[in-house]
């Protein structure tokens, strides 16, 4: 398929799901489910008297800040503990424990703990984020090449080098899985947590919205949330493309299934 | 001859199963040695324990007894198993697997030794492009491994050892994955490699022609537990043509009188 197939059937694609929502807002009233156009007038109007904006900046410093907090350490805990096997079995059941639990439970502790503000949001999007990254890293780390390993060993790479040079690069493409799965999260978090307590935030626009009985305000809120969701996704993929020239175009794209 | 490399009573033996019960020998009584310069193949039926042997020797896996001596000093011994992978830098070992690194060019595959060395300077780049040269890779530098044909991917694992020019090389079967054309081909370059810088080569594979048209003594061993059964100089004019000898009367002599020993 050609992009520029690809891309006019993408149009049509959206053009079919506009309609739908369009017929359904119809059918149940556009009290209920605000129409597409009234939505995006309320999203232009919105922007142009900057609410829109001001809420949107909050969300999105919770939701980077928090993602930041949680990647580093989900992606350097693996690479400590990569040539500690006792360590990793003393660990495992408790991430194992924090992986399942449902963070997103936490938020109203959260909120508690650390108030209304931004850093319960912070918090929570972490504790989101870090485990995610932590399993697909340490996927990645199990998951190296011995023989590669050994390879740079016998070529005289000290262990910082086999560290650098080997383990690193293979680990890239599983951080970056962990990653983009983490990335709607950490929005979502900041989302969830704002519903439940905020005077600020997109999940307050929304909130606010549905106590008014205002659809259109909570369904611009919804759409900037997804904007906003769709941009960083694609930004990831940029950044994930610009490290990972060297792999083979065909296949091989999602790292989470390769192995 | 003097000897360079000695392998004294190597010995392997399998991880205990159950405990109490002991465990078969890979190798028993594993002796030989190699002179400085030399290029000695090593040839076994499959499952002789031959990449054990040379991962012994390049000091990444430990043996269950003997020792190994470089130039009269001891620097592996059973008792005492210490491993220094490459026995800095002094071992090379080129594997059956090229064990490129994927997100690297093939130049940087080729530096990668000299990089972690410290030793990547414009003599080492120079004397890395001749050596690209001599294999026919010159022009390929600045691709990824995964662009390359199966025959580049060995040059390039080739090259990367000899680049940083270890005393010792190993090779296990390095040729083992390729058609007969490449396989010639880098049959006739690894010669023409050798005789540009007499390395010491110990070089194992399980094909009896490949031993003797290559090696300057085959060592012949037996199935497991594996050890040297037999040690045959070879006679045969240098620069050798690979396709060529195999029809010398010297060739089919010694191929015969291996072949009974090993079947």
């Amino acid at each position: 398929m050609t992009w520029g197939q690809a891309t006019r059937d993408r149009v049509l694609v959206g053009i079919l799901l506009l309609a739908a929502w369009q017929i359904t807002s119809q059918i149940v009233g556009a009290y209920w489910v605000s129409p597409p156009l009234v939505t995006f007038a309320n999203v232009w109007r919105t922007l142009q008297n900057g609410t829109l904006l001001f809420h949107s900046v909050f969300t999105v410093s919770a939701a980077v800040l928090g993602f930041a907090i949680g990647t580093a350490p989900g992606v350097l805990l693996p690479m400590l503990i990569r040539r500690r096997p006792v360590v990793q079995r003393i660990l495992d059941p408790f991430l194992v424990a924090g992986y399942g639990l449902p963070k997103l439970a936490l938020a109203p502790l959260f909120i508690l703990w650390f108030g209304i503000g931004i850093e319960s949001k912070v918090v929570l999007v972490a504790s989101v984020v870090f485990f995610l990254v932590f399993f697909n890293t340490m996927a990645g780390v199990r998951s190296i090449d011995a023989r590669l390993v050994r390879m740079a060993r016998v070529a005289g790479a000290s262990d910082w080098q086999v560290s650098r040079h080997v383990v690193w690069p293979a680990v890239i493409p599983h951080v970056f899985a962990g990653i983009r799965i983490a990335t709607p999260y950490a929005i979502g978090g900041v989302v969830i947590s704002e519903l439940i307590s905020s005077s600020r935030g997109l999940g307050y626009l929304v909130q606010l919205g549905a106590m008014n009985f205002s659809t259109p305000d909570v369904f611009g809120a919804i759409v900037a949330i997804t904007v906003i969701t769709g941009f960083a996704s694609w930004l990831v993929g940029l950044v994930e493309a610009r490290f990972l020239r060297w792999r083979p175009a065909d296949g091989l794209t999602s790292a989470a299934t390769d192995h | 001859m003097s000897s360079f490399l000695e392998v004294a009573g190597l010995e392997k033996r399998f991880a205990e199963r159950t405990p109490g019960e002991a465990a078969p020998w890979v190798i028993r009584d594993l002796s030989f040695t190699v002179a400085e310069g030399e290029f000695v193949t090593i040839v076994g039926p499959s499952g002789a324990g031959k990449s054990t042997i040379l991962n012994m020797i390049a000091q990444v896996e430990p043996p269950s007894g003997g020792r190994i001596l470089l130039n009269g000093v001891v620097v592996l011994d059973a008792h005492k198993p210490v491993l220094r992978p490459g026995l800095d830098c002094r071992i090379g070992y080129v594997t059956q697997d090229d064990n490129l690194l994927p997100w690297r060019t093939l130049l940087d595959n080729v530096l990668f030794p000299l990089e972690v060395q410290g030793r990547l300077d414009d003599a080492a780049r120079a004397h890395a492009r001749d050596l690209l040269q001599a294999v026919g890779l010159n022009g390929y530098e600045r691709y990824f491994p995964h662009e390359l044909s199966g025959g580049m991917r060995k040059r390039a694992a080739l090259i990367r050892t000899l680049v940083y020019d270890p005393p010792v090389i190993l090779m296990d079967e390095p040729f083992g994955a390729l058609d007969a054309e490449t396989r010639a081909q880098l049959q006739a370059d690894l010669q023409k490699l050798w005789a540009m810088r007499r390395k010491t080569i110990l070089f194992v594979t399980h094909e009896i022609a490949e031993a003797i048209a290559l090696g300057s003594r085959v060592l012949v061993l037996k199935r497991a537990p594996a050890c040297v059964i037999a040690d045959h100089a070879v006679e045969l004019p240098r620069p050798r043509v690979v396709d060529d000898v195999l029809t010398l009367p010297a060739f089919v002599q010694l191929y015969d009188t291996i072949r009974q020993v090993i079947r």
